[in-house]
């Protein structure tokens, strides 16, 4: 298989070529780390693969499979469903709205017989298909500084809102960031990007003031100043530095974790799995970690690179950004850098549906390396 | 864009744009990685040590254990209180438990009835989370290791063995030794050592009255911890026997009592009420300081229930209370070997004779006696115990001359026996009219009668009746008593350690052999002779009127309601040539002093003297043996060899 035969129409839709073109390495490190969450997950447990272990691999190696699928579908594919996903997404905001499940003081998540939607995580692939597929389409002109700029701006706005409002405000900056990646990605004038960011910094007070519920603004002020609160949200910090510091050099030793094995650390099986590592793998294993992030998210980075389409490119980095700020958000907040915002890492942490989101992301940056020869026109293409 | 004809000019600039801008965008996400691994080296490698101490702090807590409580052993190291192992059930609120089910529970594998558990959970109620309520205590081990089996299942319940304060005599030093209860809320302090948190553990119990009240710090000791792994809410994981620090028990006490001598004490009162001291008249050591009737101190540690503690506290003989020492009595006709030396010391003629018709008419009315004596001189007096010759003899003298023996004797003092409830009694003399009654100051000629005879203001307490008796004994030494010989193993100074008695050897000698008299012709004639040989017993009884006759209630020796009866007083030393006891024996309304007392201080004194190994060897003669005409025509023979010398000799011999 060699570069010029993927550029040949023909060839490049055969599956064997197309399977070859999947990158195998990274792969092999998101599988890496999705290891690593199940030997912490193990260990957590008490030595015991239940209850989260052997689940966390399992739903892995089902959004594994899923993952390659979707590497396999055509890119033009993607771009005729980019619209259609937000659309189901953004209705299915609106809906959880009326008749969305309630948990844990939110509303978030749809029941479907035995299957519960959480419409935020849809939004989020969605958000950035449909940004990506919009700039396509949008010369570079337009994109730095023009009314069409409302456009993306709405399509932004419009569901961080619905989500700020269930309220999950962890998803919420979290789309948000991406949306204005891929907005920034694709060309926008510095002077925009300034009166943005400026812009930020003026809003964010006062929304901090009165627009937070009850339970956010405690998470802010507790991340100030946790020292007030040892055993109320203070805690959750206070433990979870107490992990990672103790942890020193090289760890208490796999299954020595005092801090998680004996439930100080809150979450530990979730948002807080890395302090875990922490302690039991010190910091060697934690840079260990943070260096397979890092690899992933230079490679699916360097998909964006490899694509000739805007659609791809924008994509995959859309795709990447999420990835990286998921990395980036939990390990500020187990760290203390940042407030409890219930946002877990990435394939680290137990929880299927973040992992879904993930995987299906990176089935997108995988189709966006696949076929990175494609041309991409509306309307066009097969599925395969 | 219905169209997206991409040009490859737009195509080239739209693509420049974004690789510039991911490569920023990389560049964020390295920047951002970099800074999370910053972070986490600053908190793992450079302050990993403070993080490490609060780890350790959350995972390890260290239990308090109590350190068991001292040793209380008499003169000869016989145990008279120690600890047993005692398997406590105790339970704690914590989350997720149901205190009346809990209870429910527990009620079927120990006795609680619905009273027990309805308090039970009233406790549990007022207690703080995770505090330990006691459920139960000297469970078997049956119940013991059923409990310890199901106690996973049932949170907040845990069966522990801790220790148990046990007193193998109960009754007999009850009264001296006290008894250990749980803490009260008014035992907490502040400060100082009842501050201490091993108050509030559970097993812990406090010093309540005699020895356990006055030494409960030494007894006390030093707790130690053990050290628990626990998890987040407090439960305990694991323990770290390592990792523990040693409880110091608390010291050993060693009295100076003798357990035989008080043993017997409380046998021969019986149920009679009243309290009998023994004193080492050569050092003051108090051998026996008994109180009759006692209780069972072990009930105490346990906790008595309202109707057993009412039971005790209205028996009309007063079992909580400490005769020996909080009560006082007038010490009736034992008063008169004061009144007959404070006589001699002043020039009083023992020769001098007084006649005694029974009835003596004096300032205007007539002073009764027992009987008609007939002529008697002093020691006459003290032997057959004649109250119109000590009316006579007391007026000789006057009352401040007869108060200053009687205080150089101790009579009225209280004494530094470190354990508490002591009272002072009373001598009185002039000085203490005039103090006391400002509105009849003066000293009345019919007091002084009164006094001579040890009734009237006079009331004292049977340790220092007993410590008079010391003095007269010793003849020489003003004796302190005695009651703790060492704390720890540092031994509190003698009661021999004191001056000496301010007065003429021949005076004391004289009352003491007037007090042989008393036990061989007097009042007491019966109780002179021991039964062991030539080691016999000298003393003076007493007949303290409990209720003055005039009054229609009280009664002469035994007639009548108990309550009105007189007082029997004894006191007595022995043997008489050297003496080594002496004792104050009182029966609450025993009547005559040779009808109660005296019988009853025999008893005692004997088995004083046959712990004594110098008098055993000078009671136990070997027996004569002319009889046998071998070892007369043999005159080599030796002594047979004492059984415990046979054993040596045999031992020795190779067989």
């Amino acid at each position: 298989m060699t570069v010029s035969a993927l550029t040949r129409p023909g060839e490049r839709d055969r599956l064997i070529n197309k399977i070859g073109e999947i990158d195998w390495l990274f792969c092999l490190t998101i599988t890496l780390i999705a290891g690593a969450g199940a030997v912490m997950l193990f260990s957590i447990a008490g030595s015991s693969w239940t209850p989260w272990a052997a689940a966390h691999l399992a739903r892995y190696a089902l959004f594994f499979a899923i993952m390659i699928v979707l590497s396999l579908i055509d890119i033009r594919v993607w771009f005729a469903l980019a619209y259609p996903v937000y659309g189901i997404g953004f209705l299915l905001l609106i809906a959880v709205m009326f008749v969305g499940h309630h948990a844990l003081g939110a509303q978030r998540w749809l029941q479907a017989g035995p299957i519960t939607i959480q419409p935020s995580e849809i939004m989020k692939i969605g958000l950035v298909l449909a940004l990506a597929r919009f700039y396509h389409g949008l010369s570079g002109k337009s994109a730095q500084l023009s009314w069409w700029l409302l456009i993306p701006a709405l399509m932004i706005l419009a569901p961080v809102a619905l989500v700020a409002k269930q309220p999950d405000l962890g998803t919420a900056i979290l789309m948000l960031a991406t949306g204005a990646i891929v907005v920034v990605l694709a060309g926008l004038s510095w002077r925009l990007i300034a009166a943005g960011l400026l812009a930020v910094a003026v809003l964010v007070p006062p929304v901090v003031l009165f627009g937070l519920h009850g339970y956010q603004k405690q998470r802010l002020t507790t991340f100030f100043h946790p020292e007030d609160d040892p055993s109320g949200s203070g805690y959750h910090i206070l433990q979870s530095k107490i992990a990672l510091g103790s942890g020193g050099l090289l760890g208490k030793g796999y299954g020595l974790g005092s801090q998680s094995q004996l439930n100080f650390l809150p979450e530990k099986q979730t948002d807080f799995i890395f302090a875990t590592l922490a302690e039991e793998f010190g910091f060697v294993g934690c840079v260990s970690i943070l260096i397979l992030y890092a690899a992933v998210i230079f490679m699916a980075l360097r998909t964006s690179y490899l694509s000739h389409s805007h659609f791809g490119r924008l994509a995959a980095a859309g795709v990447t950004a999420t990835f990286a700020f998921y990395v980036l958000i939990n390990g500020s907040m187990v760290m203390g850098l940042a407030p409890v915002v219930g946002v877990p890492m990435p394939l680290l942490s137990y929880g299927g549906t973040v992992m879904l989101t993930v995987m299906v992301g990176f089935g997108l940056v995988m189709a966006v390396r696949v076929h990175r020869y494609s041309e991409v026109t509306s309307g066009k293409g097969s599925l395969l | 864009m219905s169209e997206p004809s991409i040009f490859f000019a737009e195509v080239n600039e739209r693509q420049g744009v974004f690789h510039r801008r991911a490569f920023l965008l990389g560049g964020f996400a390295g920047v951002g990685l970099l800074a999370l691994g910053g972070r986490l080296a600053h908190l793992q490698l450079i302050e990993t040590q403070h993080y490490e101490k609060l780890s350790a702090s959350n995972q390890f807590n260290f239990k308090m254990t109590p350190p068991p409580r001292g040793l209380i052993v008499d003169r000869n190291g016989v145990v008279l209180a120690s600890n047993r192992p005692n398997f406590r059930l105790m339970v704690a609120k914590d989350k997720g438990m149901d205190p009346a089910a809990t209870v429910k529970t527990l009620a079927e594998f120990v006795p609680l009835d619905d009273t027990r558990q309805t308090r039970l959970l009233k406790d549990l109620a007022n207690a703080p989370r995770r505090s330990p309520v006691q459920v139960m205590e000297d469970m078997t081990w049956e119940q013991f290791s059923a409990i310890n089996i199901r106690a996973p299942e049932l949170p907040g319940v845990t069966a522990d063995m801790g220790e148990v304060r046990v007193y193998p005599y109960g009754g007999a030093f009850a009264h001296v030794i006290g008894y250990v209860a749980k803490v009260n809320k008014s035992d907490l302090t502040p400060t100082g050592p009842n501050a201490d948190p091993i108050l509030l553990n559970p097993g812990f119990r406090i010093g309540r009255q005699g020895v356990e009240e006055a030494f409960d710090l030494n007894l006390r000791g030093k707790p130690g911890a053990q050290k628990v792994e626990v998890d987040a809410n407090g439960h305990e994981v694991s323990t770290d026997p390592a990792g523990d620090i040693k409880a110091i028990p608390g010291k050993e006490i060693v009295l100076t009592l003798d357990a035989d001598i008080q043993n017997r004490a409380m046998e021969v009162f019986g149920d009679e009420s009243g309290a009998a001291v023994v004193m080492d008249c050569r050092n003051g050591d108090i051998l026996c300081m008994f109180s009759g009737p006692s209780f069972d101190a072990n009930r105490f540690v346990r906790g008595l229930t309202g109707a057993e503690y009412r039971a005790l506290a209205q028996y009309e003989r007063k079992p909580l209370f400490n005769k020996a020492l909080t009560a006082t009595y007038p010490p009736g006709s034992t008063f008169k070997t004061m009144v007959a030396l404070a006589a001699l010391e002043n020039g009083y003629d023992p020769k001098t004779v007084h006649v005694c018709n029974k009835v003596w008419f004096w300032g205007g009315r007539p002073w009764h006696c027992d009987e008609a004596h007939g002529a008697l001189d002093l020691t006459g007096g003290i032997a057959h115990s004649c109250d119109i010759y000590f009316y006579q003899c007391a007026l000789t003298v006057g009352p401040d001359k007869i108060a200053k023996t009687a205080r150089e004797f101790g009579l009225g003092e209280i004494f530094d026996i470190a354990i508490p409830g002591q009272k002072a009694g009373l001598v009185p003399d002039t000085a203490y009219k005039r103090r006391q009654f400002p509105k009849d100051p003066v000293w009345h000629p019919g007091e002084t009668p009164n006094m001579g005879i040890g009734q009237g203001y006079t009331h004292l307490n049977p340790l220092q009746i007993c410590v008079q008796a010391a003095r007269l004994a010793n003849g020489r030494k003003a004796l302190h008593p005695r009651l703790i010989h060492s704390i720890g193993g540092v031994v509190q100074p003698s009661g021999a350690a004191f001056g000496d008695l301010p007065f003429s050897h021949e005076n004391i000698d004289f009352v003491r052999n007037a007090m042989v008299t008393v036990t061989t012709s007097g009042t007491a004639a019966k109780f002179g002779d021991l039964g062991l040989g030539d080691v016999r017993m000298a003393g003076k009884t007493g007949t303290a009127q409990a209720f003055g006759y005039a009054t229609g209630h009280g009664v002469h020796d035994r007639a009548g309601e108990w309550r009105y009866r007189d007082h029997s007083w004894f006191i007595a030393f022995a043997p008489t040539d050297v003496p080594r006891y002496a004792l104050s024996v009182l029966v609450e309304h025993g009547g005559f002093g040779a009808t109660s007392a005296a019988p009853r201080a025999r008893e005692i004194m004997r088995v004083a003297l046959l712990k004594d190994p110098e008098i055993r060897a000078r009671v136990e003669k070997p027996l004569p043996m002319p009889e046998l005409p071998q070892t007369q025509s043999d005159p080599d023979v030796v002594d047979p060899p004492t059984p415990a010398a046979a054993a040596v000799q045999n031992a020795q011999q190779p067989t």
